[in-house]
């Protein structure tokens, strides 16, 4: 008796165990917890916001979408083991990850399983250049981003010297690599190196970079760190500005710096906000969750991509979906988007913004 | 540049060594790592991001910043003394005659314990507190030393006289001396020994208090992990400096401040750290009891 009961109990087990396959899970990777952790909410959010859409009209292929969120912690280790279990619950695509340190790792994992990858923010060109047919980014790369800072730094600041400083990630190094390719000789570089992240004190090395008298300093990373380098560089009485990237561009930025924040220059995409095809996601976003995050409106067009591949092609097949994504445009809310043979979007304009009394507002 | 980073370096080692005479105070009287001390100056720090945000809602920081600075500082010193006091009292009195691992066991899991609480009372993420001070300083030999350096360096000297008087002049500072020197002997003399620890505790908790605080002010961000590499940071210290002795942990602090900020400008910002571990290793070799480590001086 006591044995039966057992092996029914274990019976109820297996039956929660496996898992329901009437739905198609989409998996939805970034930084959930630690300091980068709003933009991982913020992609979460945009991904979640399209599925609910598709959901309300009825799915896809007549199943529900379920999203799987994975907390990778921007740590590629934590990356590939959200991966492994991102393919073991089948799920069919991927929006995500956020960091290129992440990404790039990941990829190798989501591609071989026959799974769909789009990057609504991963810009270190060498996600798309490993040759994987089912990746793809909606969102532009660090050597257009490089080019754009350095051209915006020559034209418009002038400087004599310019000193470098990146997080030493995937990200941030690799763009300021670009940064300074594309600077070329036609400026001298009185400094390149990097920093920890997470290290509460960088005043050290900026005091080195202060004794150089750079005109102005680039820095490859993220804003957590970005926000204390501006508000020390300022406190060591450095008051030249800073010229960063794309991973800088959120009012986390402006709240950890102050007042310090005041001119720092940032490459990012057009602001969605004036757009009419966005119209409609603004408000819906706002209505759920609150203001959108820089990279909301990249994750919900990547979600949208996905599923409306999967619609037409009727097949969750990850190659098929592919094959059909790299030949189509699609009308995301961010305009129309298509892609090139790597997998990049085909236009990706970047424009400079600064911050001026606390808003990012766009630099002429 | 070199006058710069001797300040920058100063008001980092200021903070290490606030933290590291908590160490120092605690292994003195009980010979225990308290391991937990770290999580007592992150507390320290969050007092202040929740104290000043208080004195803002009631417009005081509007009228007199350097009263409602004072008032951040005592209230973190008393909440966090009192923290520390309860950490003693709960986790490790019941332990005093166990085996010596016990009570470092218990310290860790006192640590871990904060750390979970502050992070589910106060979230993940990090948490910023716009500068406070003018970032403009006074301008010392080409090198700008910013309020919020002068405020470290000042409070953190006169902290440390005013210890250094405590226990050398008055009879509760006797007393520590006396316990730390035999507990058995001290409690036959008549001197109450759970009460001079739990001072002990209390006044070693109220400087990582003011370290926290010092730290909020500094850097303007905190996060609840922040307490696990400070207070390591601090045992480095205190062990560089002689563990027990409080002119050690003054003098390892500063060192080692000194020591991360000259090898972040002038060999290589990423591997300060490992330097600084280089540096306690050599001296441990060199000189096994720390740079003023020695038998003869009074441990509290």
């Amino acid at each position: 008796m006591k044995k039966l009961l057992c092996i029914a109990f274990m019976m109820v087990l297996l039956s929660c165990a496996r898992q329901d396959e009437n739905v198609i899970r989409i998996g939805a990777a970034g930084p959930m917890t630690g300091d980068q952790s709003k933009m991982g909410v913020d992609l979460k959010n945009g991904t979640e916001l399209a599925v609910a859409e598709w959901n309300a009209k009825g799915g896809v292929l007549g199943k529900k979408i379920e999203v799987i969120v994975g907390d990778d912690q921007a740590d590629p280790k934590q990356a590939v083991s959200i991966a492994n279990k991102f393919v073991n619950q089948k799920a069919v695509a991927l929006v995500g990850h956020w960091n290129s340190s992440c990404s790039i790792p990941a990829s190798k994992y989501y591609n071989d399983a026959n799974m769909v990858m789009i990057s609504p923010a991963t810009t270190n060109p060498r996600l798309t250049l490993q040759g994987f047919k089912r990746v793809f980014r909606v969102c532009g790369t660090d050597d257009q981003q490089g080019r754009v800072a350095a051209e915006f730094v020559l034209k418009k600041l002038r400087p004599k010297k310019v000193a470098i400083i990146h997080d030493k990630t995937a990200y941030g190094q690799g763009l300021a690599d670009y940064f300074k390719k594309s600077l070329g000789d036609r400026v001298q570089v009185v400094y390149y190196g990097g920093i920890i992240q997470r290290d509460p004190d960088y005043k050290a090395v900026l005091t080195t970079i202060k004794q150089g008298k750079p005109d102005a300093y680039f820095f490859g990373g993220i804003y957590p760190e970005a926000g204390r380098l501006v508000r020390q560089a300022k406190e060591i009485g450095m008051n030249v500005p800073m010229v960063t990237g794309d991973g800088v561009y959120d009012p986390t930025f402006i709240n950890i710096a102050g007042k310090a924040a005041e001119g720092t220059y940032v490459t990012f995409g057009k602001e969605p906000a004036g757009l009419s095809s966005a119209k409609s996601f603004m408000e819906k976003y706002k209505a759920k969750y609150g203001e959108p995050g820089p990279y909301s409106i990249y994750a919900y067009d990547a979600a949208n991509i996905i599923l409306t591949a999967i619609a037409e092609t009727k097949t969750t097949d990850g190659a098929k979906v592919a094959d059909y994504i790299s030949r189509k445009t699609f009308h995301g809310a961010f305009g129309d988007i298509s892609f090139d043979k790597n997998g990049d979007v085909t236009k990706a304009p970047y424009v400079i913004w600064q911050v001026k009394g606390g808003k990012f507002v766009e630099a002429r | 540049m070199f006058t710069q980073q001797l300040i920058n370096g100063l008001a980092l080692g200021a903070v290490y060594a606030l933290i590291a005479l908590g160490y120092t105070m605690v292994y003195g009287i009980l010979q225990l790592i308290n391991f937990a001390h770290g999580e007592v100056y992150m507390l320290g720090a969050y007092l202040c991001i929740i104290v000043l945000g208080v004195l803002t809602w009631l417009g005081l920081t509007a009228f007199s910043l350097p009263l409602s600075l004072l008032i951040t500082v005592l209230v973190s010193m008393v909440f966090c003394a009192m923290y520390g006091a309860a950490i003693e009292r709960i986790a490790y009195r019941p332990l005093r005659n166990a085996t010596k691992l016990a009570p470092l066991i218990s310290a860790v899991g006192v640590s871990i314990i904060l750390q979970n609480f502050v992070m589910l009372a106060q979230g993940k993420e990090y948490k910023n507190l716009p500068p406070m001070l003018p970032s403009e300083g006074v301008s010392v030999l080409g090198a700008n030393v910013s309020p919020v350096q002068m405020f470290i360096l000042g409070a953190s000297v006169l902290i440390m006289l005013v210890l250094h008087l405590f226990v050398e002049k008055t009879r509760l500072g006797k007393a520590m001396r006396a316990t730390s020197q035999d507990r058995v002997m001290a409690g036959l003399v008549g001197i109450n020994v759970n009460q001079v620890i739990s001072v002990t505790f209390m006044i070693g908790s109220a400087l990582a208090a003011v370290a926290g605080v010092m730290v909020t002010l500094y850097y303007g961000v905190v996060h609840f992990f922040m307490g696990y590499l400070a207070g390591i940071k601090a045992f480095t210290a205190a062990v560089l400096g002689g563990i027990g002795s409080i002119p050690g942990a003054m003098l390892g602090g500063f060192v080692l401040g000194l020591i991360e900020n000259f090898c972040a400008s002038y060999i290589s910002s990423v591997y300060k750290d490992a330097f600084a571990f280089l540096v306690l290793i050599i001296t441990l070799i060199i000189r096994p009891s720390g740079l003023l480590g020695q038998k003869s001086m009074d441990k509290v």
